[in-house]
């Protein structure tokens, strides 16, 4: 319903293009509506679907808003989803009149085994499963793109290089081609859209919500034996903790199970809307519990509740009922990211940033704060110098120092990296002579003073950008 | 083993009895025996569930996955799940899951030649062995075979749409999938034991009377109408109780009495060695066929304990359970 929820986006959703498209398998209409949701139509297209609901703890897993989920509902097909992604390619043409080329696969070759999903003319097929590392598409471009004009046609195979697209997708996952779109741009050259459809089962981490603002990850996954059921059968599709009430005074979503088990019961939609009581366009809370008294439920919305390990009575009646429920397209899979070592940033030498850019994890200054607070010195010092951007100084530049002594000396408090003998004189970076092998001051004009030391290569560029306008530490 | 016995011999009432569904009373038990069968019912029944797609052709709105998933929900008929083999321990294929023993094949394929939408529904599915069919609801309820009711609907086609496509279907449990289980509700349960204070309710006036009753949600007391009229007088009409299941442990009526100024009006326990199970089939096996695969299979697990008398391999299976259970 919000931006960030799956569903029904319109009736045109599967004749789409789009960059990415979040799509529910099974999309229901909501039991508890108002009559503005009717007036403008969002209940015609699905945003989520009604949960069954019981309030209570449940396994310490649900704490922060965590929501702890059936996991036979889930085989059922709850909270299921298709993502949609476009990968695109340009057939592009350039200015010495040639232009890139799809080539028919190489069914023998080194790369038969990434190119199986590809049809024969080069361009990944529809209904293929495919998996990271896979070809979409098999182009070549020419190597001269400049210059003199050359006929189009009959070009020699020497003149092109593969400029093959490569599927990324994460790994392990089913995706599948989707469609395939041929259409030419505003260049009019060829343009290749690939749609990637993946169905994803919800799994710990995902983001669910209903429509009162009340978000929250699913913290566990339980199988329908542990779950509590009452005396009709009934089990939850979903637990939700009651510390989430309190605070955010959601009543509408208590309104709201009242309402939906009333619907369910007596088989109307019920509104949920705290106003317009004397247009009928509401449901008072008085009548929603008289509905429920006459359909053998109590009239709070609590049920009494066996516990699903045991099969003993809980010991307090449990608020169960539906809830419609959306789920957003925040998941885990999209955002899961870890890494050892990798790439590294070329000005500062330090780990890149973001996920996309298989980036290193930040050790902030809250996080240096705890460390300093803990006392574990050792530590920081790895985490900021020994993982990240180590320079041996050494090798590549000396340092005479003065400041830089006593600045390096009191953080570190490591004499291991410093050797004794330092130049007191200027306080200025060396260099290395490899003629003389030995390290210069070229402030001093000898390498009298001169000593090696570890420092962050960062620390080195400040530095040297603080001497380059004159700034000596 | 030796010590004080705990052995319990439970009896087992069988109220009503239809294919799909059995209400029975289980008594002289505890609360952990009658929980043990649930579980087994949802989760170690076996039955048969297709698990494998091939998809030949498929130019239906609805994507193979989506087909596939809806495929696997379909219930099978599966008498003969509990004798056939798993398809990771058939010595016969190799854990192929694709022989005889371990599995059946299904085959379908639609095509919508006309200008009306065709429903392809589970009647659809061929099967390659004949014990092994999609569940016929309506066989069981009286609906009027004609095409009201035919099957389950897997997807409809439009004029020119196809859908062509291998399945194999096997044996699993719902541990595993939840399409596995032959479960749609398993539950009990304690039989309450309801006792009204005769004396204090004589105390009571018909409008009270009937007002207490009524602070029931469900129909569990009731004014005798007869022992209203033997004594010639509406006012001496008796609360009775008409159907103690029916009370759901909700105390309303005991809060009713707090409120009327007569605590103990009524007293109300759950029975704890007494339960009353309400069992509803998928369609895969009948629902008393069900209670006894559980039963059999609870025993099996049982057997598995007392078998592991090799204290490695007993910890191995069941950790601290295995010494638990030597006495240990
Ligand atoms: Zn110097
Ligand atoms: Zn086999």
């Amino acid at each position: 319903m919000g931006k960030q929820s799956m569903g029904n986006i319109a009736y045109n959703e599967l004749c789409r293009m789009d960059t990415l498209l979040y799509l529910l398998v099974y999309p229901q209409r909501p039991l508890l509506t108002t009559r503005t949701i009717e007036l403008v139509g969002y209940d015609k297209l699905g945003a989520g679907q009604n949960a069954t609901v019981a309030v209570m703890s449940y396994s310490g897993y649900d704490i922060e808003d965590a929501i702890v989920m059936n996991k036979s509902s889930l085989d059922r097909g709850f909270g299921r989803c298709i993502v949609m992604k476009k990968y695109s390619a340009i057939n592009q043409k350039y200015e010495n009149n040639t232009s890139d080329r799809i080539l028919r696969p190489d069914r023998t070759g080194p790369a038969a085994e990434r190119m199986q999903i590809l049809d024969n003319d080069g361009i990944a097929a529809p209904g293929e499963i495919i998996r990271p590392n896979d070809i979409y598409i098999n182009k070549e471009s020419p190597i001269e793109t400049r210059g003199t004009m050359v006929s189009s046609t009959g070009q020699s195979d020497s003149k092109y290089r593969p400029t093959r697209q490569t599927y990324k997708g994460p790994e392990g996952e089913t995706c599948v081609v989707d469609r395939v779109a041929l259409c030419s741009d505003k260049n009019n050259s060829l343009c290749i859209k690939f749609l990637i459809r993946h169905t994803r089962r919800p799994e710990v981490g995902d983001k669910f919500s209903s429509r009162h603002g009340q978000k929250g990850v699913c913290g566990t996954i339980i199988q329908q034996e542990d779950f509590p059921f009452s005396e009709r059968g009934i089990c939850p599709d979903l637990i939700m903790n009651p510390h989430g009430f309190p605070s955010r005074m959601t009543v509408g979503k208590m309104i709201e199970l009242l309402g939906g088990k009333a619907g369910v019961s007596c088989g109307r939609f019920h509104y949920g809307s705290a106003f317009g009581e004397p247009s009928g366009h509401a449901d008072k809370v008085e009548t929603i519990s008289e509905t429920l008294v006459r359909h053998g439920f109590s009239y709070s919305g609590k049920d009494l509740i066996y516990s699903g390990i045991s099969g003993c009575p809980l010991q307090a009646y449990i608020f169960m009922g539906p809830i419609y429920y959306q789920k957003l397209k925040h998941m885990v899979l999209d955002k899961m990211h870890a890494r050892g070592s990798g790439p590294r940033v070329m000005l500062t030498r330090q780990p890149t940033e973001g996920r996309a850019r298989n980036g290193g994890l930040r050790v902030g200054e809250m996080e240096r704060d705890c460390l300093i607070a803990y006392g574990a010195s050792m530590l920081i010092f790895e985490r900021l110098m020994i993982s990240s951007d180590p320079f041996e100084v050494q090798v590549l530049a000396h340092a005479c120092y003065k400041g830089l002594y006593h600045l390096l000396h009191c953080t570190l408090q490591d004499n291991i990296y410093l050797v004794p003998q330092v130049c007191r004189v200027c306080g200025l970076l060396g260099y290395y002579n490899h003629k003389l092998k030995a390290g210069i001051c070229s402030t001093c004009k000898n390498g009298d003073n001169i000593s090696t030391m570890k420092l962050p290569y960062a620390c080195k560029l400040l530095i040297q950008i603080w001497e380059a306008f004159l700034l000596y530490l | 083993m030796e010590g004080v016995s705990y052995q319990r011999f439970p009896r087992v009432k069988i109220r009503e009895l239809k294919d799909d569904y059995a209400k029975f009373e289980l008594g002289d038990t505890d609360a952990s025996m009658a929980n043990a069968l649930r579980r087994v019912m949802i989760a170690e029944v076996p039955t048969i569930a297709i698990d494998l797609v091939e998809i030949e052709v498929n130019s239906s709105v609805l994507n193979d996955e989506f087909i596939a998933h809806r495929l696997g929900l379909i219930p099978l008929t599966s008498e003969k799940a509990m004798s056939m083999r798993f398809s990771r321990d058939c010595d016969a294929c190799d854990g192929d899951g694709q022989c005889e023993y371990c599995s059946v094949e299904f085959h379908l394929r639609a095509k919508c030649m006309g200008d009306q939408t065709l429903d392809v529904t589970s009647k659809d599915l061929i099967s390659s062995d004949h014990n092994v069919v999609p569940v016929d609801l309506a066989d069981s309820y009286a609906y009027d075979s004609s095409d009201q009711q035919r099957g389950i609907i897997i997807v409809k086609l439009r004029r020119g749409q196809e859908l062509r496509l291998r399945a194999i279907a096997r044996k699993g449990i719902g541990k595993d999938h939840a399409k596995w289980s032959p479960a749609a509700t398993v539950t009990f349960m304690y039989e309450p034991e309801i006792h009204i204070n005769e004396d204090l309710m004589e105390t009571l006036t018909l409008a009270e009377r009937q007002a207490w009753v009524e602070s029931s949600p469900t129909k569990v007391f009731d004014l005798d109408e007869a022992t209203g009229q033997l004594k010639g007088c509406l006012l001496l009409q008796e609360v009775v109780v008409v159907d103690h299941e029916a009370y759901t442990y909700d105390e309303e009526v005991i809060k009713k009495a707090e409120a009327m100024g007569k605590p103990g009006l009524v007293e109300i326990y759950g029975k704890e060695d007494s339960f009353i199970f309400t069992v509803e089939s998928t369609g895969a096996i009948k629902a008393s066929q069900m209670v006894l695969n559980a039963i059999e299979v609870l025993k099996q697990k049982l057997d598995a304990v007392r078998l592991s008398e090799d204290t490695v391999e007993a910890d191995d299976q069941f950790g601290e359970l295995g010494a638990h259970m030597r006495g240990g």
